[in-house]
């Protein structure tokens, strides 16, 4: 079944290329009939998924490298199966939304997102630590493109060889320790992997390498640099894949690899992330208070969301951890929703700067309606999804340690100051006449593109049990080991 | 009666026989031919490349089909292992690609020479013969007959200056390593008195490095490595290598970049791997700092460079400095990723080249020079230009193209010899390294062109090849096991 939804989108890209350029509509449907295909059948993954087992479902198992005994190997638990729908559905999101905005190398831009989806599934399905590297990696060929060539400005350059060369240089050391693990123990399967055990000072040396790679795709405060600037210049879809999920293979390889396969190092090193992601949370939560580009908002935004869901990791509890995943899940749904908002005014008016908005209530009722939406959902209010997650997710760090939930508390106040002073300064006030005269709300397409979000975000704060019951019996087990 | 060639040693040796004999025949046919004035003084630059081409494809069937394996002949000087046939399987069919690169060249560049398919055979000789020799004179030998007609072809457009210049950098400087080569020879065999490599082993088995006697051949063997060093153009000895890349025409730099290296890395697998082994602790250090100081070179010097050839040649030292990581760990590991590395490198050589080669504009039918002026590539020859970056994509390494799984198995031997310092070095450099591949990308996409150039339409064998090249390269993950099971079965017989 896996390999069915791996293959999906290569069928489809398949299709794509012996269509010729000129037919840019066949392109679109055939990238959108594809995408919708993938995400339908993803979503049987969710329906068949046996909630009262803690181990990998729907094992597929392949001879790849059988002479040094790496096979590819997948298989879905509780904390890998929202990550797979998730990305189907934003790549589905993603082609919606490009639905016009896209002029240049169609058949390329359309090419590199049914590639990142394939990728992303098995990033997020494969057991075996090689394969995962190699699609963690591989994700950067098309995401580097898609910032690169269909970014707006001329800083995307420095925008795309930031985001590429950080990920590397961050990735190749964990590459080292896969290696080191593959020449200690003679497997690279996950599973094996977990029974065994290194040596104290083997893991701590390993966690580093490991973490050095996840935290820069996170992004953690010193190396989240390329973050605002690749969200700034990617596409509005490239954003939304970015935000969405990329960020989160950083935190799935955190919780999947780190956290089971090194537990010593991992609670050896908890003040360190702690520390981090602390820094995160009050840092750029106050750098968010002085951006002026709409983009750059939600990406400082997203660094500080996503250091609530490493706190949420190493709290080694089940609260701390499922509310880390739940944040994710929202994260992956709100962060994208603004990001489509402000390409919304960007492909109206193609500027992102927040002084050339303002009062737009008055002229774009229902664009102002999934703004706010959004940035409530954003700061975490009761009633959306984000809410459940960090709820949760400080309730876990409260058992483990007051002071960091107090000072993380403090990233939900700010970010209650950023979004609506944003929301104040974009949507409310006089309407600015001076540099836009010509206002349009959303059309059907993009109504289209964002109620799915609002119902999810919606769905998930009212009742995230729904989400929480399929990954309940995979956290304990992983915890369990800790 | 005894015939001749019923002799084995003549049977085993039967490739390059027949490689002797048919340059001896084609270089006859065709001083003949050209000089007739009956047929009006005809050009036989492409019928000559064409019977090259044929005649490298029987030899590499000849070769393939060498039914003595592992046997040592004529007096313990040549060897034939399977380990050999499959290098010399490569060589040839890298030297088929160069050729057919070249058929089309010759006409652009007005190269009517037919000597040029001539050298490159005669090389190719050469190479055959060090992949299988097994005495210190005979490898001396072979790598002079390369040698020489290395220096003949780069100076090959008589009437370029810069062509001539890279032939007399060469040359001299060549000759000079040579010389070093040599000195080492007989200073080993001065020392032991053996120049079979067999011999040298049995004679060297249980030797302490430290043994005052010994010192005699250490100078022999660094004498040696120095000198492979500088034909393999490693860091400290790099100098030459960027000049005569660019100055030599490019076909003959894709021909430098691609066909004599392998014959010097099996060169000294087997020399120093077979005899010297006992000798590891002098030359593993000498080749470590080469290593280092050529991948941290082929990084850093490449940043700057904006012509093509150029950066391809700073990219060849830097690749070189990979392949000297693996020489340094010695183990049976490292040897299957020098080997792995190295197939995997000539394809993606053969493919940057002949990209490079093939796109010419169509007013003045030159090439393109500049990376600057890759900009148009991808607008008007969108195929092209998707070849261009999976090429370069793959050559930085980037997963899952096969241009990571070399790296991937050079890195593996080297922590499994507990080479941390060498293994974080190279992972630091070819971070530096993508920079400067990614820029060919960068340039070749995200830029606005300022003019539109038309470019001339690509001839069908090139684009055969690249397009078959580029083909594998990124469909090699789906099926990694069909070369790696293939290459591990030659290295198991030289390690034994």
């Amino acid at each position: 079944m896996l390999s069915l939804l791996i293959i999906l989108p290569i069928i489809g890209i398949f299709f794509i290329l012996v269509i010729p350029e000129y037919k840019t509509s066949l392109i679109k449907q055939v990238a959108l009939l594809t995408s919708i295909f993938t995400f339908v059948f993803s979503l049987f993954l969710w329906i068949f998924f046996d909630n009262s087992s803690s181990k990998f479902q729907y094992i597929e198992h392949f001879d790849w490298m059988s002479l040094f005994n790496i096979h590819f190997f997948l298989g879905v638990d509780g904390i890998s199966l929202f990550f797979i729908i998730l990305s189907t559905f934003l790549v589905f999101i993603c082609i919606l939304n490009s639905w016009t905005s896209i002029k240049k190398y169609l058949k390329k831009y359309y090419i590199c997102f049914l590639l990142m989806n394939s990728f992303l599934i098995i990033v997020f399905s494969v057991l075996d630590v090689v394969i995962f590297y190699i699609f963690f990696e591989s994700i950067l060929i098309p995401m580097f493109l898609v910032i690169g060539v269909w970014g707006s400005r001329t800083r995307k350059l420095k925008a795309a060889y930031q985001f590429f060369l950080y990920t590397l240089i961050g990735s190749l050391f964990m590459l080292l320790a896969i290696f080191y693990m593959f020449f200690e123990t003679g497997t690279t399967d996950f599973q094996i992997l977990n029974t065994l055990v290194f040596s104290e000072k083997e893991e701590l040396i390993l966690w580093l390498a490991f973490f050095v790679s996840f935290s820069v795709k996170v992004p953690m405060v010193p190396v989240h640099i390329w973050l605002p600037e690749a969200h700034v210049e990617a596409p509005t879809s490239g954003s939304v894949i970015l935000a969405g999920i990329l960020l989160k293979m950083g935190t799935y390889g955190l919780l999947r690899f780190s956290l089971s396969l090194f537990p010593y190092a991992s609670i050896y090193f908890t003040p360190l992330v702690y520390t981090l992601s602390i820094i995160a949370v009050i840092y750029t939560s106050l750098t968010t208070l002085r951006q002026i580009d709409l983009k750059k908002i939600i990406a400082y935004s997203s660094v500080a969301h996503m250091a609530f869901v490493t706190i949420g990791i190493f709290t080694f509890n089940l609260y701390g951890v499922q509310g880390s995943l739940l944040i994710m899940l929202s994260h992956g749904f709100i962060s994208s929703a603004l990001f489509l908002c402000v390409g919304v005014l960007y492909d109206r008016h193609h500027t992102r700067l927040i002084k050339y908005y303002s009062g737009l209530t008055q002229v774009m009722p229902l664009y102002s309606f999934f703004f706010v939406f959004f940035s409530m959902a954003n700061l975490g209010f009761p009633g959306t999804s984000s809410f459940a997650g960090e709820f949760l997710t400080l309730v876990g760090s409260f058992h483990s340690n007051t002071v960091v939930t107090f000072l993380a508390s403090t990233g939900m106040i700010l970010g209650a100051c950023y979004s609506l002073w944003l929301c104040n300064r974009v949507l409310f006030g006089p309407l600015t006449v001076n540099y836009i005269t010509q206002y349009t709300d959303i059309n059907s397409r993009e109504l289209a593109v964002l109620t799915p979000l609002l119902f999810c975000t919606l769905w998930m704060g009212i009742y995230p049990e729904i989400f929480l019951e399929p990954m309940h019996l995979s956290v304990s087990n992983l915890l369990q080991k800790i | 009666m005894n015939f001749l060639f019923v002799n084995n040693d003549w049977i085993s040796i039967l490739p390059e026989l027949f490689l002797v004999i048919c340059v001896n025949i084609i270089l006859v046919y065709s001083v003949i031919y050209c000089t007739s004035s009956l047929f009006d003084f005809p050009l036989l630059v492409n019928n000559v490349s064409w019977l090259s081409i044929q005649i490298l494809i029987i030899v590499f069937f000849l070769n393939i089909n060498n039914y003595c394996c592992n046997v040592i002949i004529f007096n313990n000087s040549i060897i034939i292992d399977s380990f050999g046939i499959l290098i010399k399987s490569f060589v040839l069919v890298s030297a088929i690609c160069i050729l057919l690169m070249s058929l089309k060249y010759n006409r652009f560049e007005l190269i009517n020479n037919f000597e040029f398919s001539i050298l490159i055979m005669l090389t190719i000789l050469g190479s055959l013969l060090l992949i299988s020799s097994y005495d210190l004179v005979t490898m001396y030998l072979a790598i002079e007959l390369q040698s020489f007609c290395s220096y003949i072809l780069s100076a090959l457009k008589r009437n370029s200056e810069f062509s001539t210049e890279a032939g007399l950098k060469y040359f001299i400087l060549g000759a000079f390593s040579s010389g070093f080569l040599l000195f080492g020879c007989s200073l080993i065999y001065g020392f032991t008195g053996a120049t079979n490599y067999e011999q040298l082993a049995l004679l060297l088995v249980g030797v302490d490095h430290s043994y005052i006697n010994n010192n005699g051949i250490i100078i022999g063997t660094v004498f040696i490595i120095i000198s492979f060093l500088f034909k393999f153009s490693a860091a400290p000895f790099h100098l030459w290598a960027p000049d005569i890349y660019e100055g030599s025409p490019t076909i003959v730099t894709a021909f430098f970049a691609i066909v004599p290296k392998i014959g010097l890395l099996v060169f000294f697998l087997r020399l120093f791997f077979d005899s010297l082994y006992t000798l590891f602790i002098p030359w593993q250090a000498i080749l470590l700092i080469a290593s280092v100081s050529s991948m941290i070179v082929g990084s850093l010097g490449a940043i700057w460079q904006i012509k093509l050839k150029r950066l391809l040649a700073f990219s060849a030292i830097g690749h070189v400095g990979y392949m000297l990581i693996a020489l340094c760990c010695c183990s049976i590991e490292s040897i299957y990723a020098l080997i792995f590395y190295s197939i995997i490198y000539i394809m993606m050589s053969i493919s940057s080249f002949s990209l490079l080669l093939m796109i010419r504009k169509n007013e003045n039918l030159k090439k393109i020079k500049y990376i600057e002026d890759l900009t148009i590539v991808a607008k008007t020859n969108p195929f092209i230009g998707v070849c261009f970056a999976i090429t370069f994509f793959s050559i930085a390494g980037i997963p899952p193209l096969a241009g990571f799984f070399s790296k991937m198995f050079l890195f593996f031997s080297a922590i499994s010899q507990s080479a941390y310092f060498l293994s974080i070095v190279g992972i630091l450099t070819s971070v530096i390294s993508c920079f400067y591949y990614l820029r060919i990308v960068q340039v070749a996409y995200f830029e606005q062109q300022s003019s539109w150039i038309t470019l001339k339409k690509v001839d069908k064998e090139i684009s055969v090849l690249i397009s078959t090249i580029t083909l594998m390269l990124i469909i090699f993950f789906v099926h990694p096991n069909f070369l790696i099971i293939f290459i591990h079965n030659s290295i198991l017989d030289l390690c034994i």
